[in-house]
């Protein structure tokens, strides 16, 4: 009897550190992938260069990732900018202010926004994002813009990520415990002054490891923002221009991979370049969280 | 006992299930690719099942591009394909038949204030030019010259397709130097342009007019082409007032090739499977009678023997 159970632990144990070890190697053999079928490219160009040259001509073979980095960046940044104070002031809100039954409420209208596909968001973004940059947005800013902009790609993407980081930053602020709170009011703080000198101090590490999540979550989104962004091959400080995301490069052109030569490796080489940046988003994520947790 | 008879049935229910299924996999014919033959493989897969009703079919767009990598990657039947095949792909052994002809057409908002003006001057292949690929353009007037000063954006294609492709051909380029802002698929295209007066892009013709009613779609126009470049549309130009007449120049050769093109179904090698065989025999004998019906215009007999005899 006790054979067999030592057999059974034996092979639960095994079982489970495997399931582990698979998932610990997938970003690993991803990673290499991506690398081997790259290859090709790397003898042409060196990688510093591929990723700095703004020269995008497949034809003649000449490939420069640095307006779709740029273009990445700038959606992503642009999203955040939108996206982080409605998600940070609206969890407050919802979780010191509001009453039980508004929570009950919020929840699953959070959960159905973060569960619609995303072309639904695409579809939803060409019908009114779209038009209200160039009839409303540009205008404003004395700008003039065909709506399809990194402007109205970076609205549609602020949309998609809310749900995901104000999903994350609710769980964060209601994991501060109340007796901490009460603490604070008791020594004389207002309400308002507990909140932002506790509340929001205590869960500090939780609120950039939620906003990490949404940026790199913000960062890979593609056919949502590929179908307002307007997919230009350009570098542009205006955000009523239209730019090209790198997810954007790999979903419209896998089709004609086989068609021109080394377009595949570059497309590879793409997708290299936006799991390393992803990568590196949450590194430096992690970091910050770990140096605030020192303090 | 009883456990053994579970079991006999179970096995017998999944070979039964499995011979069911494969049967219905080698009735199945799934195509994807360009937006251009879609309408007219939805109606021939329509016409094709009254007369087969086991065939299934299972359609999707997704641009040329999309045929050319799935049927090349095995993971469809047959490629709706819309451009030359290029030399790279023949390398990789594709197989492919001619269908039909349809054409790429320069199109505009109605709501353009200079629509008049356009439709008596036409533009010439140098001044389409100068607009998709030059880049440099953004006015109107820059343009045609005897028109008030009025913004000019350019749409293209942001997904790898035959249609950009073919226009970009006739402009002496790749779809690559088109300059101008990327929408994705055929539909959004022609929406962006209806709804932007300023815009200017292209599309197939199944898109730039109804084939129901003949007419252009809703808000859609089409730039007619000074062909022989003296500036002005003359009557034999001129034949853009319905889909049918478009067709007429696109068979008689008066509308230029490119952008005219031939569309085909490619596939990895000679497809096996008998239904597609079947099928691509009949879209080239029984099916041609649908193609006109359909917006696209026929290719020749001699075309359609050669064809038919890659099939043998």
């Amino acid at each position: 009897m006790l054979y067999r159970r030592v057999l059974f632990d034996k092979i639960s144990g095994f079982w489970m550190v495997t399931t582990l070890v698979t998932i610990l190697l997938l970003p690993m053999i991803i990673g290499t992938g991506l690398y081997i079928k790259a290859l090709p490219l790397f003898e042409h160009q060196s990688v510093t260069s591929l990723a700095s040259s703004s020269i995008w001509a497949p034809n003649s073979g000449k490939f420069g990732f640095w307006p779709f980095i740029a273009g990445s960046l700038y959606v992503t940044v642009l999203s955040f900018l939108f996206a982080a104070p409605i998600c940070l002031l609206s969890a407050i809100y919802l979780t010191q202010f509001s009453s039980t039954k508004l929570i009950q409420v919020m929840h699953p209208v959070i959960d159905v926004l973060a569960g619609l596909p995303s072309v639904i968001y695409g579809v939803w973004g060409i019908l009114i994002v779209v038009p209200f940059t160039s009839k409303i947005a540009a205008p404003f800013f004395n700008a003039t813009s065909s709506g399809y902009s990194i402007f109205a790609g970076g609205l549609v993407l602020a949309i998609m990520c809310i749900p995901y980081m104000l999903n994350m930053l609710i769980e964060v602020f209601n994991t501060v415990p109340v007796g901490l709170k009460e603490a604070s009011l008791s020594l004389g703080a207002t309400f308002w002054e507990s909140i932002k000198h506790v509340v929001i101090r205590k869960s500090y590490p939780g609120i950039i490891s939620a906003f990490g999540l949404g940026i790199a979550k913000a960062f890979g989104e593609t056919i949502a923002v590929m179908m307002v962004v307007g997919n230009q091959v350009r570098i542009t400080r205006n955000p009523f221009d239209s730019g090209y995301p790198l997810p954007a490069l790999i979903a419209n052109n896998y089709g004609e991979m086989l068609s021109i030569p080394m377009y595949d490796s570059a497309l590879m080489f793409a997708a290299l370049l936006l799991l390393v940046i992803i990568m590196a988003i949450n590194f430096i994520f992690r970091l910050f969280i770990y140096k605030t947790r020192e303090q | 006992m009883k456990r053994n008879n579970l079991i006999y049935f179970v096995v017998f229910a999944l070979i039964l299930s499995s011979c069911a299924s494969s049967k219905k996999k080698e009735q199945t014919i799934s195509i994807s690719g360009a937006f251009a033959l879609y309408p007219l493989v939805i109606k021939w897969s329509e016409e094709y099942q009254k007369e087969h009703p086991e065939v299934q079919f299972n359609i999707t767009g997704g641009g040329a591009g999309k045929g050319m990598a799935d049927a090349l990657a095995g993971t469809i039947d047959l490629g709706m394909f819309s451009r030359e095949i290029a030399q790279e792909e023949k390398n990789k052994g594709v197989w492919w038949v001619g269908l039909t002809i349809d054409a790429v057409v320069p199109t505009i908002s109605n709501q353009n204030p200079n629509l008049e003006q356009l439709k008596i001057h036409g533009l010439t292949r140098d001044e389409f030019k100068t607009i998709f690929i030059g880049g440099t353009i953004t006015d109107w007037n820059q343009i045609v010259k005897e028109i008030q000063p009025n913004k000019l954006t350019v749409y293209t294609r942001s997904d790898a397709c035959g249609a950009a492709e073919t226009w970009a051909k006739y402009l002496g380029a790749k779809q690559e130097n088109i300059k101008g802002i990327g929408i994705f698929g055929d539909p959004g295209l022609t929406e962006a342009v209806v709804k932007d007066p300023s815009g200017i892009a292209f599309n197939n013709t199944a898109f730039a007019f109804d084939i129901k009613t003949g007419q252009k779609r809703a808000g859609v126009d089409v730039v007619p082409i000074d062909i022989n470049n003296n500036d002005v549309i003359d009557t034999e130009e001129d034949f853009y007032q319905s889909f049918e007449s478009v067709l007429k120049a696109i068979a008689e050769g008066v509308y230029p090739s490119p952008p005219a093109r031939e569309l085909y179904f490619v596939a990895k090698g000679k497809p096996t499977k008998q239904a597609t065989l079947d099928f691509i025999k009949w879209t080239l004998t029984d099916g041609q009678k649908y193609i006109t019906e359909a917006g696209y215009v026929p290719i020749n007999q001699e075309k359609i023997n050669q064809y038919l005899e890659k099939l043998n």
